[in-house]
């Protein structure tokens, strides 16, 4: 009954737009990082820069995202409200957006008190999001995948995060901890145990309500959040032994491939009349998860992945995958609850434009082909970095302030309307009464 | 014990497909065929709307006391839909693409929301509460649904 009662109760628009307009200020940074670092950041993935720029899109960028969004959908796909999102939603951002700061400044100074911190912030906030939105979907029965993925990714971030932490503390060599096989550990359940779970969760309902596509085999949404936790659980385990390990670690990277050919598949299938912007994002994410994994395939068949090879992988997951996918949700989510909340404001004689006004058009277009350029030159730029590092920083820094343009534009509508439709009601009832 | 929720549920594909050919009417730019296959999805939404509102959240609201919960929501929900509905019935008669496609857009994601919590939370709770009901339950949705009863005024 607990769900019913909070199905009543919408979040305001501020709690997930804060976390929103937040996101692509972090990949504002990315470019400009990627701008000041030049060339030689591409030297390795442990390079402080490299680190720095991988933790601006994942903490940065991503995470602002999912939790903006994972606020948003809980009371729509779960009937669960987040208790005292007043509260709680302002602390969770703004200890994340802090500690995300701090992290990056910690990698790029090396100092012990931006990591510890960063560990502080970081921690405590998404404790407080997984403690809140483990208690809003604890009384919720698992009656679907989506539900039941939603309930499973909150174990994944915890176990992403407990390694981050375990990462940070471990660094400057006090407990002798094995951080190679911690950070492949913390990296894997980042991706996939936190990051594909959400959104195959997600994607289980978007992709065939909303590109109104066939759903998903259903044996495969059934299983497919259980597969991935009980693989990876594997995995762990025998992160000691290279022979059991390497075949758990093909299976997960085989299931996240699965899941990319379904959505491809499904969407081919789609009876919109029109690809619009979000589908494109989607195609391009899933098209870089499939190659993402066809390179990881092509370097464990040697002794181990080069460097290229792992630049290749993250590049192709993040930027291309995880990056894309939400860029196009973002074109529906953020229109959309503007149209909403108007249209709650105005009441039942009032019609509020339609989500194609909030941001114009051509403007998506613009900025979503600005990101696939930004991808392919950061692509370059990973063989290449003499050449394309900093086209590629440029690019993106480019691609992210026009998206922070759109998004900004979307809140200057929101109360450019919302400032007509305050005009217009005090009149109604006045006029009513007389 | 999902016959609510399969039953309803079903019929909001069938909704989706009747949209779907409004859709591909516009684009190949039959308006007239356009309008017709709307005034088919208009009329499959108002008797899905009617068959909740008159049949199957009266019911859930005896069986579990909640008069101003989840249906009041869903009531509010079809309103804004209903006015949507309109819009796009506008845009259509006006022969407007853009407006069409805005309007058709935030209808589409106005209803499929909907769609998400009804079929997730609401509908099996009604199967839930309604469980001892449900056999003279679905004949009546299935009238309603297909428009052969009205609602008495």
């Amino acid at each position: 009954m607990q769900a019913l009662l909070s199905f009543a109760q919408s979040p305001p628009l501020d709690a997930p737009f804060r976390f929103f307009l937040t996101a692509p200020l972090f990949a504002i940074l990315a470019g400009m990082l990627m701008l000041w670092g030049g060339p030689d950041l591409f030297a390795s993935r442990w390079t402080p820069a490299a680190l720095a720029l991988t933790h601006l899109i994942s903490v940065g960028f991503m995470l602002q995202v999912m939790l903006g969004a994972m606020i948003q959908i809980l009371p729509v796909f779960a009937g669960a409200n987040l208790l005292r999102p007043r509260l709680v939603v302002p602390v969770v951002h703004a200890t994340i957006a802090l500690g995300a700061l701090l992290l990056v400044a910690g990698f790029l100074s090396q100092q012990a008190p931006a990591f510890w911190l960063a560990v502080l912030l970081l921690g405590s906030g998404l404790a407080l999001f997984i403690g809140a939105a483990g208690h809003a979907l604890h009384h919720v029965p698992a009656t679907n995948p989506t539900i039941n993925g939603l309930k499973l990714a909150l174990p994944g971030l915890s176990v992403t995060v407990g390694l981050g932490i375990l990462l940070a503390v471990g660094l400057d060599g006090a407990f002798a901890l094995p951080l190679l096989q911690l950070t492949s550990l913390h990296l894997v359940w980042g991706f996939v145990g936190w990051g594909v779970v959400l959104l195959a969760a997600v994607a289980f309902v978007v992709v065939p309500m909303f590109q109104l596509t066939p759903p998903y085999p259903a044996w495969f949404a059934r299983c497919f959040a259980w597969l991935v936790l009980a693989l990876l659980c594997c995995w762990t385990v025998t992160a000691r032994w290279p022979g059991p390990s390497s075949l758990l670690a093909g299976a997960v990277v085989l299931s996240v491939a699965a899941f990319a050919v379904h959505t491809l598949q499904l969407q081919r299938c789609s009876k919109r009349a029109r690809f619009d912007a979000t589908q494109h994002c989607w195609r391009l994410a899933m098209l870089c998860t499939l190659a993402a994994c066809a390179v990881w395939f092509t370097g464990v068949r040697g002794p181990s992945l080069t460097a290229r090879q792992e630049w290749l992988c993250g590049v192709l997951a993040l930027f291309g995958g995880f990056m894309s996918v939400m860029i196009g949700m973002l074109y529906k989510i953020v229109p959309f609850l503007v149209w909403l909340h108007l249209q709650n404001l105005g009441g039942v004689h009032f019609l509020a434009p339609n989500m194609n006004k909030v941001i114009s058009a051509p403007q998506i277009r613009y900025q979503m082909q600005a990101h696939f350029l930004a991808l392919a030159l950061l692509l370059a730029a990973v063989v290449w970095p003499r050449w394309f590092a900093y086209p590629a920083g440029l690019a993106i820094l480019i691609a992210n302030l026009w998206l922070l343009r759109n998004l900004l534009a979307a809140v200057g509508f929101y109360r450019q309307q919302g400032q007509k439709i305050a005009a217009m009601l005090p009149a109604t009832p006045a006029t009513a009464s007389r | 014990m999902r016959a609510i929720t399969e039953f309803m549920a079903n019929h909001h594909r069938c909704c989706d497909g009747l949209l779907v050919a409004v859709e591909q009417a516009v684009v190949s730019g039959a308006w007239e065929r356009a309008r017709t296959e709307f005034a088919r999805f208009q009329d499959a939404m108002r008797h899905h709307f009617t068959a909740e509102e008159s049949l199957l959240f009266p019911l859930f609201e005896q069986s579990t006391g909640m008069y101003r919960g989840p249906t009041q929501v869903m009531r509010g929900e079809h309103g804004q839909m209903r006015q949507l509905l309109a819009g796009v019935a506008s845009a259509l008669d006006a022969r407007d693409g853009e407006d069409y496609a805005g309007s058709v857009e935030t209808l589409l994601i106005m209803m499929q929301q909907h769609n998400i919590k009804e079929e997730n939370v609401l509908y099996p709770m009604c199967d839930q509460h309604l469980a001892d009901q449900v056999d003279a339950l679905l004949p009546g949705l299935q009238s309603q649904i297909a428009g052969e009863e009205r609602v008495p005024t």
